[in-house]
Parts: C-alpha cells; structure tokens; sequence
C-alpha cells in the first residue's frame, strides 16, 4: 500500500516537474519554402567585389538533350531512389536557402571561439596566434570585431557569387532537371529559377572557404557542411551534378577574391603591441587628460585590438568623417549626472532592467551583438521568403554597416580612450562583466544602429521593432552598468550615421 | 559551480530530522529550526582542474534556513524549508546577490524499524520537491544563489543502529531537475542553442555516515561524506564563466554535532546543532569549506517520544 503511495507521488510530481519541458532547438525553425520573388534581373546587380557579374568564368552548359545530361539526370534519378532517412535529413536541414544556414554555422562558431584568453602564471597574458592556431589560446577569439569582420566577408562573397550566379543563369537558361523530367519530383519548391550554375553550390563553396580562413580549425567540419550541402542538391532533385560543379567554381573564386581583400584590410595589425597600444594611450592623455586602464587581475596590458579603427571600411571613406564630437571630461558636471545615473540604477535594480542588461549582453560564449543582428535578420528573411540572393544582399549590406560600424566605434573608443563606470565611480559594482577595450562610443550601441538602419531600409514593416530593438540594445549597456548614457546616445547616433553611407550604396546596386 | 539545494536542506545543516537522516518525529509533533551556513572558496574546479581567478578572488555565500517538519503520522512526516541566501566576491567588479532561493517540500516514510541482532535496522524513504521561491537568476554564475529549476528527488536511507548508540548510516538519491529559464534567447553548450531554457543535468545523491549518540541520545556525534555527481551536462570552458548545464560532482567530507536538551526543563525540545565540512573533490564547482550552526525547537500534542531515540 506504502510502495502504492510512493509511486503515486512519484508519477504525478515527475509529471508535475516535467511538464513543461521545452524543446531545445539549436538551429532556426524553418523549413523549405516558395521565395515571394525570383528576382530575375540579379545577374544586372552590382557586386560589391567583383568588376562585374561575369568576371569570374565558367564553361557553357552541355544542352538538356545531350548524351552528357542525360547521365546526369540518370544519376539524379537514381540517387533520389534510394535516399536514406539521413539523406533526408540533410536535404530538410539545408533547405533552398542555405544561406542562412551558413549564417547560423558561422554565430555557431564566433559562440565557440568567443574566450578570453586567461593569463599565464606569471600575470602575462598570451594572445591567439594565427599561425599556429591550435596552441592554447585557440585562434581566433572571435570578439565582436572579429566577429562582425568575418560575418560581413561570408556575406559579401555570399552576394557577389550569387550575382554571379544569377547573370549565368539568365544567361544559359538551362532547366531544373524536373522541368527536363517530368517524373523527378523535387524535395523543394519548384521554381522557374534555371539551374545552371547552382547557386546552393555557389552558397556551399563560399561559405566553406571564408569560414576556414576565420575559423582555421574547424576546416573538416566546414569541409564536411559544404560537402552535405552540395550533395543535397542533386538528393533533393534541383540540380544535376554540372550545376553544382559550375557552382562550386563561382564559390570558390569569389572567396578567393574576398579573402585577398581579407588579407589586406589592415585586421592583421588590429590587436597592436604593447608600444603602440602605449603610444595610443599617451596620445589619448596629452589630448583630453584621461585615459581608459584595464581593472582585471592580471591587469591585460592591451586592450582589444587598439587598431581596428584602422581597418580598410567598406563603404565610409575616412573614419575620420564619421568620428563623434568628444564626450564630457570625468569630473565635470555632465559626466557626474550619467555616473550618478548609473549609481542609481545599480543601488535599485529592477527586474525588468536586469533582464534587458542580461538579454542583449551578448558577451564572452556567445555569437556578439553582431551575431545577435544576424539572427533578427534571419527571422526576417524567413518570414518574407527570400530567395537565396535577396537573403545574401540583406546580409551583405548589414554586415558591412556592421562592421564600418565597429570600425568607427573602435575609432572613437582608442581615440577618446576614455575610462569605464568600474574606473571612475569608486567601489562600483556591476551586473555584466566590464570588456576590455574604452567605453566611448558604446560598441552594442554603434553596431545595434547601424544593423537596424539596413534591417529598417530591406524591411520597412519592420523598421519600428528594430529601431526600438536598437535602443534597447543601447540602454541594456547602462542597466548592466558598463556605459555612461553618453556613450550609448551618441554611440546610436554614430551607427546610424554610419550605416546611411551602406544603405545609399545599396540604393544604387540595382536591386529596387 | 551550481549550487545545491540538497546541501542546505539535507546534507549540511538541520540534522534533525531532515530528509537524508533516520529520524522521525511521533504524529503531529512539530519541529522548527533555524540555522546559518556560511560557505567560502579561493579555489574551483574548471572541469575537473583546481583553479583560481583574481577577478573572483575569494567568493562567499551565506544561507539563513528556517525550517518546518511535522509528523503525519509516527511513519510519515512532512517537511517544508526556504533558505535565504547571499553570495559576494572579494575580487573583480561583478556585484554579488541575495535573495530567497527555493521552497523544498519532502515526505519521509519509515517503512522498516526492527532490531536485529544487537541493534536497529532502519530503512527510509524520502520524496523530495523544490522550486524557486523568487526570480533570481540562475545564469549568473558563480553568483547565482541557486540552479533556478525545479527539482524532484527520491531517496533511500538505510541505517543500522547499535543498542549502545553506535551507527551507521548510507543514503542514496536521484535527483530529477528540470529546465532553468535564463535572460537570453540563445547559449553555447556543445553547439548553439536557440532558447531561453537550459536543461539542468539531474544528478545521483549519496550520504554516508557513522556516528554515535551518547548522554541518554541527548548528544549525537557524526561524521559524515556526501557526495554528487551530474549525470549529464559540459564542462566550464577555459576561463569561461559557469552555466547551470555544468557537470557538477562533489565529494565532502564533514563533522556534525546536535545536543537536544531532554532533562532541563524549561529548555525541553530545544535542540542546538553545529557542523563543518570541506569539498575535496568536484567538478565545475566551487571548492567550498562551510560551516554552520543552529537551533531546532520540537513540540506536540503526543506524549511519544521521537521513535529512533526509545
């Protein structure tokens, strides 16, 4: 009767405990889908690093009715037979938009590589070494700079290889093998889209090569994704396998050309030794008479990357040109109002700011705030059917503002060099952890605005949310105690600022 | 580096009569008792390496426990505790927090009490609920004051208990935790996760310990080991801060001592308590040394005495 009870209790407590237990999704919920417009004319765009559409060549399509296509189709046919339920699996997971699967591998990976590195016994620190990245710390520490500089590379050569893609397209006109065979039935939504070249292929081959120049160590994982994601075209029924071999040379060419660009942007010199990061500070002191100093134990004798205000900007001319005016001097009245704000704020924390500090906080471990950004995005593409281009364009365009952004904000952070709450209020204490690198402008700020500026341009349904998104972003760094509200205002400001130069070059690329 | 209901109301503090012990009160007998834990540790286990951090320094948590047990019957008692705790670092900027952790509820079943040989054989059972008592944040780790999940444990105890007071006494428990809700909408644990709940690892519970009751059962004497292990979960990242998906395991070693006041009259049912244990081993977890002490106050209606003391 006793062992009756127990287990009664048991059952309905275990029921009551678990009731409610969620699923824990660990890729965005979509699935393939009908895209709201081909955009036929994407071939006429204008690339952002090609000189033009078909500068990167490829051979002419052999005809539907040749001996050669035939066997292809056969091969297709045959294939798409005998799938198996991991085959399948495959083909739902990539969807006929593996763009923004991509783009979810590469926050996956800025999660996994965003550490600090700790310091050595001796109180020195030892920074990630690209030449030898597996040799604790691991290369990269994907920051917020680094971050947003290797999402806007995956975009851009994600764009420019779609425009490439599409102008041969056009061009060649050569059917989807179920529009040459009327019994293939595909796994995704038939469009008048032609095959050739594939632009799943295009995606796969991009992709793969940008994120192994970031990621260096995770090459087989992304050998073996962009393997998957070609073969799902020809198990799904879109494309026979000369499609995707003209796609894979589009993919791989355009990363090239990325890269080289990657190479030369000056993100080479962006953490600085320590006479310079010196030479920074003393410069920052003899200007304004304050200077921004590391509170960690060890003290990091560098802050992050001093240097990436230097780095080559996509679409702003001069850095310079979109620098903010000087914030108020520690001690001065206006500087005292934010400090005692922050005071304020901190002696009576609400749960709702605690959560908005917590929610946008986006630190060590996670994708960035950039990352953050990419993701609204892509629940944006998904909700408005993007074709794989259209997808690649928004992302193009946002990661450049992003990382201009970035490169702007970092600009004013290593210029101004100013000191954060933790250094200038005594005794203060705070709910997220204090980066790095100078408060002045406030980088969730600068990136949040800028990113909500082209998200408010590509989707104006949405331009209320992500503006009201991007303030809370900005405010959520005051919560957490981290930033004067100077830093986050002008910071907002900066990034629009910022962003409106990528969005007047989006307005002319011949997309509207 | 989670912390542990079941070391506040089970294996640390208020060993009278608490889930994990032996003991049981007569029908509609009332306990209450009250007790401070203070816990510190300069060290924790990054997976399983010891390590320190200047920017946490050393971190301390204290917990005020009130608790309440009543007799249902003589072979099944109720017991009900809402610690309040406090955590703070020496080191580093991070602000520490206090607050009510979680309401726990158990039902204690005697279903064996018989001599055998020269002594007692005794075996219990425990069902055991808990759930946070207030919105504190179980994604701010190590400050967190607790795994912000609810949790629901079952326990065997089973003790032998010489006629001159010796015993002995084993105790194991799983321990089923459900999913904590975080502040953020996404979180790396080996891959991505795209939610704002993270699954926390149940874990397996066990107690063992030999002691003695001496001076009429008015002094009880105990040492004691406890030990945890996750039965899932990832391991804190280099110099990454802890989340409530760790793989925590624990093992500690401690002392108990509880005097009941029986023959002063005016001070009947009152029983005071102190006790001591240090962490030697763990995994993503803090390595703590605590101590604690406290007071218990039983009270009836039944003129029977406690059954394991006749």
């Amino acid at each position: 009767m006793k062992t009756k009870i127990f287990r009664f209790i048991i059952c309905t407590s275990l029921m009551f405990v678990f009731s409610c237990e969620k699923e824990l999704l660990t890729h965005a919920d979509y699935s393939e889908y009908t895209f709201s417009s081909l955009d036929e004319k994407g071939g006429l765009w204008k690339p952002v690093l090609l000189s033009a559409a078909n500068q990167i060549v490829i051979p002419a399509p052999k005809d539907v009715t040749s001996v050669e296509y035939q066997a292809e189709l056969r091969n297709v046919k045959l294939a798409m037979s005998s799938l198996s339920s991991k085959q399948r699996e495959a083909i739902e997971y990539w969807t006929n938009n593996p763009i923004l699967r991509w783009n979810e591998i590469a926050l996956e990976l800025a999660a996994k590589y965003n550490l600090i590195p700790q310091p050595n016994p001796d109180g020195t620190y030892t920074l990630p070494d690209a030449a030898n990245p597996s040799k604790y710390p691991l290369f990269p520490y994907a920051h917020p700079p680094y971050t947003c500089r290797a999402l806007a590379y995956l975009s851009v050569a994600q764009f420019d290889g779609l425009i490439s893609a599409w102008n041969y397209k056009y061009q060649f006109n050569r059917k989807a093998p179920y529009d040459v065979d009327n019994s293939i039935v595909p796994a995704y939504s038939k469009t008048t889209l032609p095959a050739y070249p594939a632009d799943g292929a295009v995606v796969a081959m991009a992709s793969r090569d940008i994120l192994i120049a970031m990621f260096p160590l995770e090459k087989d994982y992304l050998i073996a994704k962009a393997n998957e994601n070609m073969s799902c075209l020809t198990w799904a029924g879109v494309n026979v396998q000369s499609d995707v071999d003209a796609g894979a040379i589009i993919g791989t060419e355009v990363a090239k050309i990325a890269l080289q660009r990657a190479g030369n942007d000056g993100m080479r010199r962006a953490q600085a030794a320590k006479p310079i990061s010196d030479s920074i500070k003393t410069a920052a002191v003899k200007r304004f008479g304050w200077q921004w100093d590391n509170q960690e134990v060890p003290v990091r004798g560098v802050g992050l990357t001093p240097l990436f205000g230097k780095v080559r900007m996509w679409n702003v001319p001069t850095v310079e040109e979109v620098r903010p005016p000087a914030p108020p001097a520690p001690g001065s009245a206006e500087f005292q109002t934010a400090a005692n704000e922050l005071q304020e704020i901190a002696n009576n924390m609400t749960p709702e700011k605690r959560k908005i500090a917590n929610w946008w906080s986006d630190g060590l471990n996670t994708y960035t705030p950039p990352g953050h950004w990419n993701r609204f995005a892509k629940d944006f593409m998904i909700k408005y059917k993007f074709n794989p281009l259209r997808s690649a364009r928004t992302f193009a365009y946002m990661n450049m503002a992003i990382m201009d952004a970035g490169i702007s904000c970092w600009d004013a952070k290593y210029y101004y060099h100013y000191p954060r709450p933790i250094q200038t209020i005594p005794g203060f204490k705070t709910i997220i952890g204090t980066p790095n690198f100078p408060a002045y402008t406030s980088g969730h700020s600068t990136f949040s605005a800028a990113a909500a500026e082209v998200l408010s341009y590509i989707f104006p349904n949405e331009a209320q949310q992500c503006q009201a998104w991007a303030r809370e972003a900005a405010e959520s760094r005051i919560y957490g105690g981290i930033h004067y509200r100077f830093d986050a205002e002008v910071g907002l400001t900066q990034g629009k600022n910022v962003a409106v130069y990528s969005v007047n070059k989006a307005k002319q690329d011949g997309a509207e | 580096m989670v912390y542990l209901a079941i070391l506040i109301c089970g294996v640390g503090a208020l060993r009278a009569q608490t889930p994990t012990d032996d003991l049981m009160m007569p029908k509609q007998d009332i306990c209450i008792a009250l007790a401070y834990e203070n816990g510190t540790w300069d060290e924790y286990w990054e997976g399983t390496m010891l390590r320190s951090n200047a920017n946490i320094g050393t971190f301390t948590r204290t917990a005020i426990m009130p608790m309440l047990a009543y007799g249902i019957t003589d072979k099944i008692n109720f017991f009900a505790g809402l610690p309040y705790i406090q955590t703070e670092a020496t080191g580093g900027q991070l602000k520490g927090v206090s607050g009510i952790q979680d309401l726990s509820l158990a039902l204690k079943a005697e279903l064996l009490n018989q001599q055998a040989g020269p002594g007692k054989l005794a075996f219990l059972t425990t069902v055991g609920f808990s759930t946070p008592a207030s919105n504190y944040l179980s994604d701010y780790l190590p400050f967190s004051i607790g795994f912000g999940a609810r949790e629901l444990s079952l326990r065997g105890i089973l003790q032998y208990r010489f006629d001159n007071g010796i015993y002995a006494r084993g105790a194991a428990a799983h321990l089923w935790r459900a999913q904590t809700k975080v502040e953020r909408d996404s979180y790396y644990n080996n891959g991505y996760y795209y939610s704002e709940w993270m699954d926390v690892p149940n874990a397996l519970n066990y107690n063992a310990a030999v002691g003695v009751w001496m001076f009429n059962n008015s002094l009880k004497l105990e040492a004691n080991y406890m030990g945890l292990r996750s039965t899932s979960g990832d391991d804190i990242r280099i110099y990454n801060s802890p989340q409530p998906t760790n793989k925590v395991e624990v093992d500690q070693v401690g002392f108990f001592a509880q005097y009941y006041f029986k023959s002063i009259k005016p001070l009947k049912g009152l029983g005071l308590l102190a006790y001591y244990s240090k962490m030697t081993n763990g995994r993503n977890m803090g390595k703590f040394e605590n101590f604690g002490f406290g007071a218990t106050y039983q009270f009836g209606f039944s003129k029977k005495q406690s059954t394991n003391e006749n």
